[in-house]
């Protein structure tokens, strides 16, 4: 029997765990709507995102400006692969083209953070200490602060994707392409757009992640794959639905562990795709 | 003389085959002008030529003195040359509002959109009902009417139009006639592509008939109507 405290926790992290899904699924959707492409280095680029703020951390930095740089820093990473590597040339397939692309970028990266970084497993600052009292329980107040920063950076990006002239226009393109080829909206531009956004949430994704968890070379490809579960469980396209699929996957992440084990828990998300894909396969709140 | 708008011996490839083989047509400012002719005719492939999404493989498209074929599609739009493709154009999860913002992307002049937007949606009460509503809860006739309504948007100075009566009702269809025309008073030029060629003879002041690829017949409207072969082929009659 395990303590209320514990239950407590689990519940907690996977509630943190679950909003870095969402941030990461946020940027994948982003990217495979807008663009057509499956950005499969997108865990690479949370990895790195990480490691940036651990070593700005190390130079006496604080945490938080030093996740505003990292963010920043991702955003331009994301333009620059998008100009260079994903950008659509004639006579190829996007979608095909882009999963070899961004497979060979996920070695590259996870490779270069080997060496660049080592092995051995880091750790941030965290972004606050100690701990609150909740129902008798003790909760980190890191992970609470984890939490309200991703619900922050969701609503930001819902407020621009649905108020500024340019998140417009990014759902546009992403609901009709060539509907918005029409209008004269650039899709490159659109592009550009997704991949800055989704770089840099995937970079606060991994800073978060890196402070309440760990920091190591291959730490991006749950969250990649657990972004893609979020996804197909809450629908594509859908942002309430990607929370919804965010906590769920979460929760599970969280609570499975403390009470199958690890290697029970890490079968769960693979049997819920399936579930969805074989039951609802536009997702809890997809469309079409 | 410089026409206002001019195709010139355009030719279209699609996968190594010919689709539109030097096809010449022209607009004169004010102009309704249709083209007519039947599935995979040609049509579309012109107007997608025309809006920067297809690259022609030769010939030349001129609009006001200025050579735009081999353009993007942004700069096409930009030139003030709108076009409301088959199937619409719309954002199917976007609000009818946002969709007629959307039409006026380019548009740097805030003010007089918004004026725009409420004249559009004086003019199309229907749409004014449903402002809030997603684009794909509306009508067939509605989302037409939304389509051309968002183009409108865009102030354009040549509006071309892609079968904005298939699969509507004979009264919708008469509706978008004389939404049409009503823009064509306004001073927008309008290249109406149809397979309704009774309701795009009706319109138009001039026609071209499109065949496989090929222009085989042109001339004033009225005439058209009463020639033998748009009347056995395309009246059926």
């Amino acid at each position: 029997m395990k303590s209320f405290d514990v239950w407590m926790q689990a519940i907690v992290n996977g509630i943190a765990l679950g909003w870095l899904y969402v941030l990461m699924a946020m940027g994948l959707t982003l990217m495979l709507s807008i663009m057509g492409i499956l950005q499969l280095a997108h865990g690479e680029i949370y990895m790195m995102g990480a490691f940036l703020v651990y070593y700005l951390t190390r130079r006496e930095i604080g945490i938080y400006p030093a996740i505003v740089v990292s963010m920043a820093a991702m955003a331009v990473l994301g333009v620059i692969l998008e100009r260079v590597l994903f950008r659509p040339r004639p006579g190829r397939d996007v979608a095909l083209t882009s999963i070899v692309i961004s497979t060979g970028l996920t070695l590259i990266l996870s490779s270069a953070a080997v060496v660049g970084f080592g092995l051995y497993t880091k750790s941030l600052p965290p972004l606050i200490s100690g701990s609150f009292d909740l129902f008798g329980a003790g909760v980190p107040k890191d992970r609470i602060l984890a939490i309200g920063f991703s619900v922050v950076a969701l609503i930001l990006l819902y407020t621009f994707l649905k108020r500024t002239r340019l998140g417009l226009a990014m759902v546009a393109s992403a609901q009709n392409r060539e509907g918005s080829f029409l209008k004269g909206i650039n899709p490159n531009h659109m592009s550009m757009a997704a991949m800055a956004i989704g770089c840099a949430l995937a970079a606060l994704a991994g800073a978060l992640a890196g402070s309440i968890l760990q920091l190591h070379p291959y730490m991006g490809s749950l969250p990649m794959i657990n972004g893609l579960v979020t996804i197909v469980l809450g629908g594509l396209g859908s942002i309430p639905g990607a929370v919804i699929g965010g906590m769920i996957l979460g929760l599970l992440n969280g609570i499975l562990p403390v009470m199958f084990g690890a290697a029970a828990a890490s079968v769960a998300p693979l049997v819920i795709v399936i579930l969805v894909l074989l039951f609802r396969p536009k997702g809890i709140l997809g469309h079409e | 003389m410089q026409m206002f708008f001019e195709i010139k011996n355009l030719r279209v490839r699609y996968e190594g085959a010919e689709v539109v083989k030097g096809v010449s047509l022209h607009l004169e400012e004010g102009e309704i002008v249709t083209l007519i002719g039947s599935n995979g005719a040609g049509k579309t492939t012109i107007l997608r030529a025309v809006s920067g999404l297809k690259a022609p493989s030769a010939g030349e498209i001129w609009f006001e003195g200025t050579r735009v074929d081999g353009r993007n599609a942004q700069s096409i739009v930009k030139l003030g040359i709108v076009q409301v493709p088959q199937g619409r154009g719309l954002f199917p999860y976007m609000s009818v509002a946002e969709n007629l913002k959307l039409g006026a992307f380019l548009r740097k002049d805030r003010r007089a959109v918004q004026k725009d937007l409420a004249d559009v949606l004086v003019h199309f009460p229907r749409l004014k009902e449903r402002a809030r509503q997603q684009a794909s809860t509306l009508s067939g006739g509605e989302q037409q009417m939304l389509a051309i309504a968002a183009a409108v948007m865009c102030r354009p100075r040549l509006l071309l139009l892609d079968e904005p009566s298939m699969g509507l009702s004979p009264l919708m269809v008469s509706e978008i006639g004389k939404i049409v025309r009503e823009i064509n008073a306004t001073g927008t030029t309008v290249l109406l592509v149809e397979q309704n060629s009774r309701l795009a003879l009706k319109l138009a002041t001039r026609a071209y008939v499109l065949e496989t690829g090929n222009i085989v017949v042109e001339g004033a409207a009225d005439e058209l109507m009463h020639s033998e072969h748009v009347r056995k082929a395309y009246l059926g009659e």
